[in-house]
């Protein structure tokens, strides 16, 4: 009896974990069979690691960078969400509502557009970028206590305020800096190894800080006090995970642009599957944060085929129904 | 040591803002007693809770705890000395009470070694055992009542094995069942373990029977009284500390307040 529970909880989160990691596997071969060449998987071994096959060597360069930075976006961004949410003990944090992405986003589009040949470094301006947002937003909803209202409102206004100022100087600029363009809509058609090969080094480490911060997120959904009383500087572990969600944030923006509702809705479906431990939490919105993006990324490629909607666009429409569910949902269960 | 004293408070100050509210406090809370610190609401007896815990800083005075400063003692260390039940505690719903009672090891988690795990254990253990919440170990918090809840967090604490033990109005919003249970559970830690125990209570009769000491708040934030409550429980300090005239009675050889 005393086992059991611990035991078959356990066995839910594998379970949940390999269901939702073969489904992932499953949805890489679609993604890289979804367009006008097929691949066979003997076909894309023999391309890939055996002899040169034009077919293989297309797709190798066109969809494969996508498909990856579908993957690293989609996990780095319901990271993000996820420690934002335990932060700001706030089940409605996302990145994008809390203008963190915005932030990022108008920095990289600076920097993108001001200084070209600092490419690689753009997720580092866009760090800066989502590290001001924050603190303003921060700093503004502190009222010797964090309202979650207050954030939440003030992370609207500079959401808002920053989307408006990318989206002004996309609009002067997008004739010559198609790349300025990419971010500010969120498009990924056009993305390079290059762009792997950058988002790869930012998100992977963020990822990984993400996993090691599990337990101290754990230790957030407690009272301040009761967490100082265990003898944590519960103030430095807030402030340094939340500067490990706005990397992840950063890194992500600087290479994809805004993503909304992705932040929010993988840590909330996370949650119902695996429960509220951060440490089996985290490492399954990654997987199902990289899930969701990778298939928003691929219906939007066939949905209205040759043309393309961006996987931040289906995002947003299919994100918005399902926070409307979930909350619906939630409803349901505070008002028994 | 030479004196008995757990705590001592010299020349305490503390404001908010520009509201002043200990101006010069001197106390001393002794060491394996029960003590209750009792006042009005707005009185500071929170705030003083909050200081001794180091969850607020004093703007001037000393506090001594066995004689060492208290914000000359990091907060790690803190936490091996001294462990707290706050008011309004929140956890996950879904942790599992074992698991919410084994974070009462985090101030040791950095030693790392084989024993100090074995030790964890034995704390875990032990502090569920004498909480009587050994049975429930496997439930989440969710499906506990109030006072079960309340329960969880004092075995947290008591897995921290400290000889100092605060506790912030335990039974508050627990009905007259549960209160009974936690003010007896808490009496048998000082009797049993020797623990040291502060507590802030709003029940003023729970208080008299409960405690060894009873250190009295006026609303302005000065000392009125301290001592066993026989002595401190009477209708002149009362007025003082409540502002309004209470009757009191002895019965069962206990001096009860009417507060009626």
């Amino acid at each position: 009896m005393r086992h059991t529970v611990k035991v078959r909880s356990a066995g839910m989160f594998c379970v949940s974990f390999g269901v939702l990691a073969t489904a992932l596997l499953f949805l890489f071969f679609a993604a890289v069979n979804t367009g006008s060449i097929h691949l066979g998987i003997a076909q894309l071994w023999n391309g890939l690691f055996v002899e040169y096959d034009p077919d293989v060597a297309a797709v190798y360069d066109l969809r494969f960078p996508r498909i990856l930075i579908s993957l690293m976006a989609g996990a780095t961004l319901a990271a993000a969400g996820t420690l934002f949410q335990a932060v700001l003990r706030n089940p409605l944090a996302d990145p994008g509502i809390l203008g963190v992405a915005s932030g990022a986003e108008f920095a990289a589009v600076l920097a993108t557009a001001l200084v070209p040949q600092l490419y690689s470094f753009v997720p580092a301006f866009s760090f800066l970028g989502g590290i001001l947002a924050f603190v303003v937003v921060y700093r503004l909803a502190w009222t010797g206590s964090l309202s979650p209202l207050r954030i939440i409102l003030l992370g609207v206004a500079v959401q808002s305020l920053f989307g408006g100022l990318s989206a002004a100087f996309g609009a002067t600029s997008s004739g010559t800096t198609s790349t300025v363009a990419s971010i500010v809509n969120g498009n990924i058609t056009m993305k390079t190894w290059q762009d792997v090969r950058i988002l790869a080094f930012f998100s992977l480490l963020g990822l990984i800080l993400a996993i090691v911060c599990s337990r101290w997120c754990n230790l957030l959904a407690l009272e301040d006090k009761t967490v100082r009383g265990l003898g944590i500087q519960v103030d430095k572990v807030r402030m340094l995970v939340s500067l490990i969600a706005v990397f992840l944030v950063s890194g992500c923006t600087a290479i994809v642009g805004t993503v909304s509702f992705l932040g929010l809705i993988a840590p909330h479906i996370g949650r119902i599957i695996v429960g509220s431990d951060h440490r089996k939490l985290i490492p399954f919105t990654m997987l199902l944060g990289a899930f969701c993006f990778l298939l928003a990324d691929t219906l939007g490629r066939s949905i209205a085929y040759p043309y393309e909607i961006s996987a931040s666009i289906i995002m947003s429409v299919a994100g918005g129904i399902a926070f409307v569910i979930l909350l619906q949902r939630s409803g349901m269960i505070h008002g028994k | 040591m030479e004196n008995n004293d757990c705590f001592e408070i010299r020349h305490l100050n503390f404001s908010y803002g520009n509201k002043q509210i200990f101006r010069d406090l001197n106390l001393s809370l002794p060491q394996g007693k029960i003590t209750t610190i009792l006042g009005g609401n707005g009185c500071g007896k929170s705030t003083l809770f909050q200081i001794l815990t180091k969850n607020l800083k004093a703007t001037g005075g000393k506090i001594f705890l066995n004689g060492q400063q208290l914000d000359q003692i990091g907060l790690k260390q803190f936490a091996r000395k001294v462990a707290i039940v706050h008011q309004n505690n929140t956890a996950p719903g879904d942790i599992l009470v074992e698991q919410l009672v084994a974070y009462g090891r985090i101030p040791f988690s950095y030693l790392g070694k084989a024993e100090s795990r074995e030790n964890d254990e034995k704390m875990i253990e032990r502090a569920m055992k004498i909480t009587g919440i050994t049975s429930l170990r496997k439930k989440t918090v969710y499906a506990l009542s109030g006072g079960q809840r309340q329960r969880v967090w004092i075995a947290m604490a008591l897995a921290q094995g400290t000889k100092v033990l605060f506790l912030d109005e335990p039974t508050t919003f627990l009905d007259v069942r549960y209160q009974l249970q936690i003010l007896r559970l808490v009496r048998q830690l000082n009797e049993k373990l020797g623990m040291t125990i502060i507590m802030v209570l709003h029940d003023i009769n729970q208080a008299v029977n409960y405690s060894d000491e009873i250190v009295a708040l006026s609303p302005q934030g000065d000392l009125v009284a301290q001592g066993v409550p026989e002595d401190v429980i009477s209708k002149p300090v009362l007025k003082r500390v409540y502002g309004v005239e209470l009757e009191t009675v002895e019965a069962q050889e206990h001096r009860i307040v009417l507060t009626i």
